[in-house]
């Protein structure tokens, strides 16, 4: 059952060859036994599990099969509200949490019939207060399955090393600025950012009102569909949650064209340029590519811009009152301090050239099904040290910042293996509402490459 | 002094903010990274300073009048 896909399971249990019960006990049991390992669990649901497994065999043996998530096991990053458990945001202060309600995505969860079997590790507060470095969580680092010396990505990190780990069949992350797709590409995974207002973001932690996403990790991108399919939809109690339909169709035969900017690799480890090349050959078997000249503005400045400020006022009373004193990485302590520097003119000019930068990337993407970039410029960073990252300003993420700072829809999925023995990866990124079109690309690449077969050893 | 090493004048004013403001709370190696990072972030606002906009071009967020009986 460890790394089956989420199609190939819901097909076990609708016709009852695996038991929701069976499920539930199999994944709780890792979870218990090597969530330590890879540091990657903050709370394990067991008896919450199990009720919720209980009940889904019961209404699969009574003939109310709900659709493909019904009595799947899943496990949430931690900054989903959900009553009855903490509720930490990854962060010393808010250790002890506790919401009287669920957030709307543990809900629709509920409804599909998954089981929430784990709350997983993340980076404190996603990441929005300038960390640098992978120990940036109460919790500690999370351990990537594939070196023990090596880090998952962040924010997302818990829901990034228990699908890699096969602690549970799917995740829900969150992403502001790479929080999905870092630990899906350096964990070898699919991840898949969804259009800003694809996914109701009540109950989550706002790091960023206008930039925060929720999406799955899963061990496909058809698994990502799967979940995006009932975790989508609009959601009075959020307003940005768009009223836009979603159903997740395979789109299968279809041909693709693909743009590619020319620079694109400029500052990957060469092994991740090289990976990269090769899957442009793959590519040319699903589609045609073509160079796009993308128009010169400064992406990642107005998205970076955004997220700073957003993040210092949605954490303003934390922040007033001294309180991120308590958090884990030392630069957390201080760093937001100087977010109060900008000025809210250069603010709202970012504001205005992000609706620039809107409609000229859809006049790109309008010729085009996808966008295909290197899903992360290196292998996994190693533990206990810093690493370069484009929201600090140290690293180069155009695709990042454009399709955060845009709310455009990306899909992350394994390509290959670096130098030190660790997954790189490709995305696509796509119009908006255009989830279906990237997910069937990432799927097509997939059906002719076997790097998402490939896992670490775990056990 | 080289023209690389002039102290930026709206960076260190827009430090001193921020010194005034939090000092009491850091130490002297934070202070120093702080004045590094509020560097930067004037380096990004230039950037952006440095595109022209129209009258026209608006922020891409709406604004709604709230009813709380129509919600």
């Amino acid at each position: 059952m460890i790394f089956t896909p989420v199609g190939e399971l819901a097909a076990l249990v609708r016709a009852r060859e695996i038991s929701p019960v069976e499920l539930a006990e199999h994944f709780l049991e890792r979870l218990e036994r090597l969530g330590p390992k890879y540091n990657c669990v903050v709370t394990v649901m067991r008896q919450h599990a199990l009720t919720q497994a209980r009940r889904a065999e019961g209404e699969i043996a009574a003939g109310r099969y709900r659709g493909p998530l019904h009595g799947i096991p899943y496990g949430a990053k931690d900054l989903l509200a959900m009553a009855g458990a903490p509720t930490t945001w990854g962060a010393a202060p808010y250790k002890a949490q506790h919401f009287d309600f669920d957030a709307t995505v543990i809900r629709r969860l509920e409804e599909a019939g998954a089981v929430l079997v784990a709350k997983l590790a993340m980076i404190e507060l996603a990441g929005g207060m300038g960390y640098r470095q992978p120990t940036a969580s109460f919790t500690g680092p999370c351990v990537n399955p594939w070196d023990a010396n090596a880090w998952t990505g962040g924010s997302s990190s818990g829901s990034g090393a228990a699908v890699c780990s096969g602690l549970v069949p799917f995740a829900i992350g969150s992403e502001t600025w790479g929080s999905i797709l870092s630990p899906a590409g350096y964990c070898g995974l699919a991840g898949l950012r969804p259009t800003y207002g694809r996914v109701s973001r009540h109950g989550a932690m706002a790091l960023c009102w206008s930039l925060d996403k929720l999406g799955p990790l899963a061990q496909t991108a058809d698994d990502c569909g799967l979940v995006l399919d009932a975790i989508a939809g609009a959601d009075p109690k959020d307003p940005t949650a768009s009223e836009r339909p979603y159903r997740y169709e395979t789109m299968d035969d279809k041909r693709f064209r693909f743009g590619l900017i020319p620079s694109v690799t400029e500052g990957c480890e060469e092994a991740v340029a090289e990976n990269f090349t090769r899957s442009l050959g793959v590519l040319k078997k699903i589609g045609t590519i073509e160079e796009v000249t993308l128009p010169d503005l400064p992406y990642e400045q107005v998205t970076r811009t955004i997220l700073q400020v957003e993040a210092v006022s949605a954490f303003e009373d934390l922040i007033g009152s001294g309180g991120i004193a308590s958090l884990t990485a030392p630069e957390d302590r201080y760093t937001p301090y100087a977010r109060e520097a900008i000025l809210a003119q250069d603010y709202l000019k970012a504001v205005r050239l992000r609706a620039v930068m809107a409609r000229e990337i859809d006049r790109v993407l309008r010729h085009f099904d996808a966008l295909v970039a290197p899903g992360r410029i290196n292998e996994a960073p190693v533990l206990g040290q810093e690493f370069r990252s484009a929201i600090g300003a140290t690293a180069k993420d155009v695709m990042g910042a454009i399709g955060n700072g845009a709310g455009l829809p990306a899909v992350c999925v394994p390509n290959g293996f670096g130098v030190r023995g660790l997954p790189t990866s490709i995305q696509f990124m796509g119009r908006a509402w255009e989830e279906n079109t990237v997910l069937a690309a990432a799927r097509a690449y997939q059906s002719l490459t076997d790097w998402h077969t490939r896992h670490p050893k775990v056990d | 002094m080289s023209e690389a090493a002039k102290p930026d004048g709206e960076a260190e004013a827009l430090f001193e903010t921020v010194r005034l403001r939090y000092g009491d709370r850091l130490t002297p190696a934070q202070l120093e990274e702080l004045r590094k990072i509020v560097a930067a972030q004037v380096e990004a606002a230039r950037a952006l300073r440095a595109v022209a906009l129209t009258n026209a071009d608006e922020p891409m967020q709406s604004f709604a009048p709230y009813r709380g009986d129509e919600r």
